[in-house]
């Protein structure tokens, strides 16, 4: 009698016992290998013709006995050729440098820039990193997000685009920015996005660089230094030297 | 030619190996330089690292990721020591010494360094030492006791957490549970120098980087219960030991692995009369500090299909539970109603000596000669006369200081796990060569695969095989052969083209080097033929028989359609297996962790086990069983105690009661003199091996068929190979 | 060996008895004693729970006493005598315990085995 007074006294009154759990900390892709529809066994990846070749180029590099270390650019040539890197292609790069498969692993989880999950044909990738988020990265971000119809991290139901969010590119100067694939896009503006992201989608190959109408990274409003003539040999020297 | 499978670079690692691997003092000792630790001054070679010249002063360096018998790795930095004018600590395992370098491994620097390092290591490390199947045996709880902080500063559980890893199924022998990994890597190493399986790996990067597979896959090797022990924390834990006791509960008994014929040598430990697990003992001439799964983990098949009591046969022919008097009375009665001849004793593969000898004096007292082993050798020429001709003669270390292996029909990855990861860690590391005669298989290292027919021996004898110049070539030749090929018809002309093919070698190879060596696959072998046991049922079989005495006989080379009728077959032996189904008559034996037994390994090496349990039931030790025996027959065997019976041992042969020494065996002339007369006519069918595949390896004897351990072993190989993932063995 | 018997018996001579001075005196206490422990087995076994019944323990008793016929030394029998009267207070008032008289009737003592055989069968190292 008593203790059940006190349960329903505990539930009423002291609703809450402290229960502290830690929030899962989960980074965004997975470094254990699931068999999906798109990434299996069966997927069957082998170089072209012209890859091969290009694969027996970089093989050739390196000295004889160290041709294992021929396995990042394979895998790099091997997602060029496909696009992303499925088991399979990992399995054949092992088989052709003849090194136990779990070593080719290791190196493509190792990498970011190894993508082991199906991806859009376009890898839009934003800046968002400080000097970036200052030009306004946020609106480059959320036009992206609205056009391609994802999320980031996600691919548009066309399959084109991927949008991620990435860290500093190094293109600080011409923030905001995004690398399409292997193309920098610079000095952006929203309009100028939609604009890149319209062409890409019409098949069209839109220029790479800045779209500010500058050249590279020299000032925006034209050169405010090494303007004039320069100068010749013994200027402000010593005249006794 | 690249064998290390992880080239790393390091100028040190070489040269440690090197020092480490014996037989490589010819080249001139370079010239030693001075370094001190904690003010104490010691001489190394250039190479050594800070952690080796440390531990040559008694000076030990706290460490994880470095281990003796693995390459340097260097990534756990729990072995910082500060050396005088270095601005930062360096770490001592990675680190070779420099002419008068001071190091100082109780400064404050090191303190701090230590205790800085094992905070980072404690954020992503679990709390849960209470339910830890590493808990009293664990590094990293005995050295965060030692060097790490009195006090926490980790809050962060509101915000990021702790990282948790999902854990990995890979196989019934190891438990993983991957949160508690701190990415010492010392089982990726493990298995991809020691084991050979490169299955083992991490995946990710930073925070979230994971020891595992990556795919699904176990991790499956004859060797694979060693990365338990490699493990400092309680990440990867033995499957079947897993809550079962704590180290400080256990009793520990020193004694010898006798599943095979290598002879490890084990550590038994036992609570309640239990055999709870087994762990390695060192030993550097025999299995260094591993051990193979199935010496590890068949002890739960000692708790299984035992025999308890005595039994015999009734009218109805089943076996029922009877007194030791009525067995013993029985057997007595049995053995003296038969004519000598008509007697025989058959000695299975568990048998230690002292049983040994028991059965042989008593069977010779009633007269008969018919005491012969279960395992085939060729009795033809010297036979077993010499010991040169059924020994392992050039010793398991001695594997190391061959330039030139060649395994003639035989799998000593399964045959003799830690005999061929000797030659593992030589081909690694000795750049010697291996080449195989016999059936294509993975050794786990490259050899050169010289076909599977016996016949290509003749050809290797007389020089016209390829392979001859190599072998010619070669300073320290080393040819291994497997106990199976001598049971083969054509056996004896094998055995004796190997010896003719070592005589030949040994005027080309560096005096006093031994090179015939035969690999057997049971503990008992080279025991009984020292004491004079004949090899191989087939002789006794002709003969008409009456009584035949199975000494742990269970490998079926005997059935009772062999005896003439009315025959009484009585078997001794600690298992219900094939000897005691077929048995009239059973006395319920004493196993290898439940008796002091001398066993004798490959090389010859005597070594003894040590009780850890008593007998269940029953049971009785072997010797004992046949010496009570002898008295109620009427032929008293005149020992009564274990040391009369060492006595007898020792009036017999020696080295066994010498335990723990190799006696060296060199009678190869005159044997290779005796054997010329042996008919050398080879076999058409090609040279094979019983293992071929690792499910071959786990269920081979007595012991390891009862126990459900080594089934499940069998069933996950046997899943794994339904497994898309599954990459063939060859 | 004269010399030797000489001096036992002066020893003998010399030895004063401590309790009783004569056999007749001492044969006296030991029959009494032997009537007290008689009288007090069925006190003993009212107030110890013990696997006997009366019959046995007064067979016992009888052992007992039987066990010291052969004793001639008058100190020895009186010695005796007090050690018997010592342990009827000890069992009367229940300070010894059931074990302890048990310990008279011994019959779950076994002998060790001594020879191989007996040994094996007993199942003894």
């Amino acid at each position: 009698m008593q203790s059940s007074l006190r349960k329903v006294f505990r539930t009423f009154v002291c609703p809450t016992r402290g229960f502290k759990s830690s929030p899962a900390s989960c980074h965004d892709s997975l470094f254990v290998h699931r068999d999906s529809k798109e990434d299996n066994l069966d997927v069957n990846f082998e170089f072209t013709p012209e890859n091969r070749k290009r694969a027996d180029a970089i093989i050739s590099i390196y000295p004889e006995g160290h041709q294992r270390a021929a396995v990042i650019p394979l895998l790099d040539l091997a997602q060029r050729q496909y696009g992303w890197l499925p088991i399979s292609a990992m399995h054949h790069v092992a088989d052709l440098l003849n090194m136990p498969k779990m070593r080719v692993y290791e190196v493509a989880t190792f990498y970011t820039m190894f993508i082991r999950k199906p991806i859009g044909k376009f890898h839009v990738q934003v800046c968002t990193t400080t000097p970036c988020w200052l030009r306004g990265s946020d609106e480059i971000v959320d036009c992206i997000r609205k056009k391609i119809g994802a999320d980031v991290g996600g691919t548009s139901k066309d399959g084109l685009f991927t949008l991620s969010e990435v860290e500093c590119l190094g293109a600080c100067v011409n923030a905001p920015m995004v690398q399409i694939n292997d193309d920098y896009y610079e000095d952006l503006t929203v309009q100028d996005t939609e604009e890149i992201l319209d062409d890409l989608k019409n098949g069209k190959k839109p220029r790479a660089g800045p779209r500010s109408g500058r050249y590279a990274a020299e000032p925006a409003g034209g050169l405010t230094s090494l303007t004039g003539e320069p100068t010749g040999p013994g200027f402000k020297v010593r005249p006794d030297l | 030619m690249l064998r290390l499978p992880f080239s790393r670079g390091l100028p040190c690692v070489r040269v440690v190996w090197s020092a480490a691997v014996r037989g490589t003092a010819s080249n001139p000792a370079p010239e030693k330089i001075e370094v001190f630790v904690d003010d104490k001054s010691v001489l190394v070679d250039p190479g050594t690292t800070v952690l080796q010249a440390a531990a040559m002063v008694g000076v030990e360096i706290p460490r994880f990721c470095y281990h003796e018998r693995l390459s340097v790795a260097g990534n756990c930095r729990m072995c910082l020591v500060e050396v005088e004018k270095s601005p930062k600590p360096v770490a001592a395992c990675a680190m070779p010494v420099m002419k008068g370098w001071r190091i100082k491994t109780n400064s404050e620097m090191t303190r701090r360094a230590r205790e800085g390092v094992m905070e980072f290591l404690l954020v992503n490390h679990p709390l849960d030492c209470p339910i830890c199947d590493q808990g009293g045996e664990c590094d990293l709880q005995d050295q965060s006791m030692a060097f790490g902080s009195d006090r926490s500063r980790f809050t962060d559980i509101h915000h990021s957490g702790k990282r948790a890893v999902e854990d990995k199924d890979i196989g019934p022998l190891v438990k993983t549970i991957m949160t508690r990994c701190i990415h010492c890597t010392r089982c990726i190493r493990f298995a991809s120098e020691v084991a050979g399986v490169d299955d083992l790996g991490t995946t990710g990067r930073g925070s979230d980087m994971q020891v595992g597979t990556y795919i699904e896959k176990m991790f499956l090797s004859e060797l694979s219960g060693n990365i338990i022990d490699l493990c400092p924390v309680g990440a990867l834990t033995s499957k079947p030991y897993s809550f079962t006791a704590r180290p400080w509960e256990t009793r520990k008994t020193e004694s010898i692995d006798v599943l095979d014929a290598v002879g490890s040598n084990i550590i038994v430990s036992t609570r309640t009369g239990e055999v709870l697990r087994i762990l390695p003992r060192l030993n550097e001439d025999i299995n260094e500090e591993w051990l193979a799964d199935k010496a590890r983990f068949a002890y739960d098949g000692l708790k299984r299909q035992r025999l308890m009591t005595p039994m015999m046969r009734n009218k109805d022919g089943e076996l029922v539970v009877v007194d030791w008097e009525d067995a013993l009375i029985a057997t007595a009665s049995a053995l003296s109603h038969a004519q000598p001849d008509e007697i025989a004793g058959i000695a299975g593969g568990l048998v230690d000596a002292e049983a040994l000898v028991a059965l042989k004096d008593l069977l010779n007292r009633l007269g008969s000669e018919n005491l012969v082993t279960e395992t085939i050798f060729p009795m033809e020429g010297s036979g077993t006369d010499f010991r040169t001709n059924y020994l392992a003669n050039s010793t398991i270390a001695g594997i190391e200081e061959a330039d030139l292996v060649l395994l003639v029909g035989t799998n000593p990855r399964f045959e003799a796990p830690l005999y061929n990861s000797r030659i593992r860690k030589s081909y690694l590391h000795n750049e010697q060569n291996v080449a195989l005669l016999g059936p294509k298989i993975n050794l786990t290292y490259d050899y050169e695969h010289l076909g599977d027919s016996a016949s290509d021996l003749k050809k290797l004898v007389d020089g016209s095989h390829p392979f001859s110049a190599k072998l010619k070539a070669a300073k320290r030749p080393l040819i291994v052969l497997g106990s199976q090929q001598l049971a083969r018809s054509d056996g004896a002309a094998i055995l004796s083209h190997v010896q003719q093919l070592a005589k030949k070698l040994s005027s080309s190879a560096e005096p006093d080097w031994k090179i015939l060596n035969v690999l057997h696959s049971n503990a008992s072998q080279v025991a009984a033929l020292d004491l004079g046991y004949k090899a191989g049922t087939a002789e006794i079989r002709q003969k008409p028989l009456k009584v035949v005495y199975l000494l742990g006989a269970d490998e079926g080379t005997i059935s009772p359609n062999d005896l003439a009728s009315g025959g009484v077959v009585i078997y001794q032996g600690h298992h219900g297996d094939v000897g005691a189904s077929m048995a009239d008559i059973v006395l319920p034996g004493a196993a290898y962790t439940e008796k002091q037994g001398t066993y004798v390994n490959t090389e010859g090496r005597a070594q003894q086990t040590l009780v850890a349990v008593t007998p269940p039931g029953l049971a009785r030790e072997d010797w004992k069983i046949i010496r009570a025996l002898s008295e109620l027959a009427g032929y008293k065997l005149p020992y009564d105690t274990l040391f009369e019976i060492r006595d007898r041992l020792d009036d017999i042969a020696p080295h066994l009661t010498r335990h723990g020494e190799v006696e060296e065996a060199s009678f190869l002339d005159q044997s290779v003199e005796l054997s010329k007369n042996i008919a050398s006519s080879f076999d058409s069918s090609p040279i094979d091996v019983k293992q071929k595949h690792l499910e071959d390896f786990f269920m081979t004897d007595a012991i390891s068929r009862a126990s459900p351990t080594m089934a499940k072993c069998v069933q996950a190989v046997l899943k794994q190979k339904q497994s898309k993932y599954y990459e063939g063995e060859v | 060996m004269g010399s030797r018997q000489a001096a036992v018996k002066a020893g003998w001579k010399q030895a004063k008895p401590l309790i009783s001075v004569s056999d007749r005196d001492c044969r006296t206490r030991a029959l009494q004693l032997y009537k007290a422990w008689y009288r007090a087995f069925p006190e003993i076994l009212r107030i110890q729970d013990l696997p006997v019944n009366l019959k046995q323990c007064r067979e016992k008793l009888r052992e007992e006493f039987h066990k010291n016929k052969n004793v001639t030394d008058l100190r020895v029998k009186d010695l005796l005598i007090v050690k018997g009267q010592q342990e009827l207070q000890e069992f009367s008032k229940f300070w010894s315990q059931k074990s302890h008289m048990m310990m008279r009737f011994k019959e779950t003592h076994n002998p060790q085995p001594q020879d191989f055989l007996s040994k094996f069968f007993s199942g003894h190292k």
